[in-house]
């Protein structure tokens, strides 16, 4: 359960990024957030893993407050949630299977972090995960080699070899094609029923968004505009995520007319 | 202003330039004739020529073939082990040069200051180098393996620096994103990225310092340059001959795989 | 080879699949590599705590380069630019000449293959041949002075050039040769036409690239007789006038990086 309390973040510069945000995410949902870029979408993710620091309010996670957690404790956290990037962020170098083993990084010994030897539980989890997202035979290919698909493919096996609750995407289709686009959210949608893991997705492909989503979340100017479900979004609540200001102009003017 | 005249605008423009260019080189070229002076060729050239031509196609066997410390093969592997131990020692001096010249690592006027070092460590000639660690460890070839670890330094720094600047550094967002510490995002997050660009490099460097290693007996440095040069002034053309057969092969042999091992950890 | 002397490890998961994983090469190579290094330290006589207990020397003798003895400068000038005049003949008859060579080393272009691998097999052992040896062997042929350097440094540029040359010309696209071929052009023509114009851009820049190595080569050939300022560096480093050696370093260092400048301004615009 993801829980924010009026919660407002404002950057060093006085910007607010978020303003009076007052949601709950249950646990095993799949929530898409919407809306223009620079509305907010990116910050409210970052949010919830402390990329970001949030400036007011409360953000409570599993019965966490996390705006409390220092250091140790905030990398401990992060280590129960994934996230996933629009440029895969995957070192491309070197294998597959390395890439995986780099979220398991945290909890190796002390010589094993020096060394780079992996056990073979370590190596077993992350094959693991790699057959999960249906790449298993790319295990040992250098990740240079592999389509943007793929790759995407690789990260995702990366943050769900860290076992997380939580899986946090950041625009993770947006330098994809149409056909594999639909596979990676495919992914998702799986991981997301079979494993039970929440998902929160930031996404500007609205169709894509009412397809596989259950829950739309509409952000503008960063404040929530719209919270419900996927089905019930329509034309009138998309224009008013997206064109918020035209639609207030309008009746502003529709007010002259008739008054 | 359409395409057609634009590009007549610019055709003319170009050619001028080439002209002023090629003006220039001709100028330089009839300059640079006034350097050869043909009054000191001596008559003995052509038979001189001869004679080494002579001594290079029937080489001393002897010589080419001895086990012992005198015999090419043993040079050789001096000078390999010369070339071996200055190149590792050199690429490990360069990396904190290379960093410390990098711009997206340090501010800007100590790149600029540390790049100056480089060219001047750069410039001078291995020879020089080599007349001075002779003062410190005496002649023989750990004069050369110093001398060539310094050599190296310049190169490798500056072939270093464009992997940095070339660092993924997206990578760290995720690795935040997974709990990972700082030592955590160097060692699995920079080094991964670096490792084999730097040990391609180092590989031919290797094959470089091979070259000069065989020239640093000149000034006793050791490997298989003093043998050479001593034949060469004693007019023993066959020896010369064994002696360059031998160090043909051999470069010719470490070039092959050399390139090889490049183009596999290039591509993977 | 390797993975039948080491078999591949297999990993079973839990779903039934096998994944099969290479044994990795880290462990053999480590062993090949610290071989190595103790070989290397028994065949150089590597002596640490001599380095430690006298590498202060070195830097006693920078001491004694700096500051540079000024005065020097005027007889330096003569032969710094007997350098820069051997550099560029050296390197302009290299690399013009460096061109048949190409040619006749093309795979793709001449036929016959007893000619371009004997053309190939020359630029090898050209290339192999450390400038310094070849100047030597220059000096017993023409005398002491310029002309052996020249031709030196002529021979590595031809060797240099000539290799990344025929690569080019290897790898240019050959449907314009074959066309220019087929209406009755020959092969000079062909060549001239077809090929010259995509690798001309490449060959300037190598050449350039070449000069800029020559003019440090041509700087130490005077320690061989070979002409150059490498002369008035032997001298100084003979007689330990280190103030001169300084100057003339110092001088060197500033001639290759003007050079160095110019130059890659020139191959930056050709790239």
């Amino acid at each position: 359960m993801i829980e924010f309390k009026n919660v407002e973040k404002k950057y060093p510069n006085n910007v607010k990024a978020l303003e009076d945000i007052n949601i709950q995410i249950p646990k095993g949902e799949f929530v898409a957030v919407i809306g223009l870029s620079g509305a907010g979408k990116s910050t409210l993710i970052r949010c919830i893993n402390r990329m970001h620091d949030i400036t007011r309010g409360k953000l409570i996670v599993d019965g966490i407050d996390i705006g409390k957690l220092r250091g140790y404790e905030i990398r401990k956290f992060r280590q129960r949630i994934g996230m996933i990037f629009q440029s895969f962020n995957l070192v491309t170098r070197i294998s597959v299977l390395k890439n995986v083993l780099v979220s398991l990084v945290p909890e190796l010994s002390a010589w094993r972090k020096v060394t780079g030897i992996f056990s073979r539980e370590h190596k077993i989890k992350a094959l693991t995960a790699l057959e999960q997202v249906g790449i298993l035979d790319k295990a040992f290919v250098r990740v240079d080699q592999l389509s943007g698909g793929q790759q995407q493919r690789v990260a995702l096996a990366r943050t769900l070899a860290q076992n997380p609750e939580i899986i946090l995407a950041d625009e993770p289709i947006a330098s994809l094609d149409p056909v594999t686009s639909k596979q990676v959210m495919n992914d998702f949608k799986r991981i997301n029923e079979e494993m039970g893991i929440t998902v929160i997705m930031n996404i500007h492909h609205v169709e894509i968004a009412l397809e596989y989503a259950h829950r739309i979340l509409g952000v503008r100017d960063g404040r929530i505009v719209y919270d419900g479900s996927a089905k019930d979004v329509t034309e009138e609540v998309l224009d008013h995520i997206y064109k918020g200001r035209e639609d207030v102009m309008k009746e502003v003017e529709g007010e002259k007319v008739y008054v | 202003m359409n395409l057609v005249e634009k590009q007549l605008y610019h055709a003319p423009r170009n050619n001028r330039y080439i002209l002023l260019i090629s003006a220039v080189l001709v100028v330089l070229f009839a300059w640079s004739i006034t350097a050869v002076n043909i009054e000191n060729l001596e008559q003995s050239g052509m038979s001189i020529a001869g004679s080494i031509l002579k001594g290079i196609i029937s080489p001393d066997l002897d010589l080419l073939l001895a086990t012992g410390t005198q015999g090419v093969a043993y040079l050789l592997v001096e000078t390999i082990a010369i070339a071996f131990l200055g190149t590792i020692i050199g690429s490990i001096l360069a990396i904190p040069l290379a960093f410390f010249s990098a711009s997206n690592v340090v501010p800007k006027p100590v790149a600029f200051i540390t790049r100056l070092l480089l060219i001047f460590i750069r410039t001078v000639p291995a020879l020089v180098y080599g007349l001075m660690f002779i003062r410190v460890t005496g002649p023989g070839p750990f004069a050369g393996v110093l001398t060539i670890a310094v050599i190296s330094i310049g190169m490798l720094a500056k072939l270093y620096v464009d992997a940095i600047e070339d660092l993924d550094t997206s990578i760290f967002e995720s690795m935040t994103s997974i709990g990972c510490t700082t030592f955590e995002k160097i060692r699995y997050g920079i080094i991964p990225q670096l490792f084999s660009v730097f040990l391609s490099i180092m590989i031919y460097r290797f094959d470089m310092n091979l070259r000069e290693a065989s020239i640093l007996g000149l000034v006793g440095a050791g490997g298989i340059g003093a043998p050479l040069i001593f034949a060469m002034n004693a007019y023993r053309w066959n020896e010369v001959g064994s002696i360059l057969i031998g160090l043909v092969v051999l470069i010719l042999i470490v070039e092959l795989t050399s390139n090889k091992i490049r183009t596999k950890l290039v591509r993977g | 080879m390797y993975d039948k002397i080491f078999p591949p490890k297999k990993i079973v998961l839990a779903s039934g699949s096998v994944v099969k994983e290479k044994r990795s090469r880290t462990p053999i190579i480590l062993v090949l590599v610290i071989v190595g290094l103790i070989l290397s330290f028994r065949f150089t006589n590597f002596d640490f705590q001599q380095l430690m207990s006298r590498w202060y020397e070195f830097f006693v003798i920078i001491g004694d380069m700096i500051p540079p003895k000024w005065e020097y400068f005027p007889s330096l000038w003569q032969p710094l630019l007997d350098t820069i005049k051997m550099s560029i003949l050296g390197s302009f008859l290299g690399a013009v000449v460096a061109v048949p060579v190409a040619f006749l080393a093309s795979t793709n272009i001449i036929k016959a293959k007893i000619i371009t691998m004997i053309t190939k097999v020359f630029l090898s052992i050209l290339r192999t041949m450390p400038t310094l040896v070849s100047a030597l062997i220059a000096t017993f042929i023409f005398g002491l002075g310029t002309l052996a350097g020249t031709v030196a440094i002529f021979l590595f540029t031809l060797a240099y050039v000539g290799k990344l040359l025929y690569e080019q010309i290897e790898n240019a696209s050959m449907e314009a040769f074959e066309a220019m071929e087929s209406i009755g052009m020959n092969k000079l023509q062909a060549f001239r036409y077809a090929i010259f114009p995509q690798i001309l851009p490449n060959y300037l820049s190598t050449s350039l690239f070449c000069f800029e190595g020559n003019v440090r080569y041509a700087a130490i050939l005077g320690y061989v007789g070979a002409g150059g300022i490498g002369l008035l560096l032997n001298e100084g480093l003979g007689w330990r006038d280190y103030a001169s050696v300084g100057m003339i370093l110092l001088m060197l260092a500033i001639t290759v990086f003007l050079i160095e400048t110019i130059s890659e301004h020139f191959r930056k615009k050709l790239t």
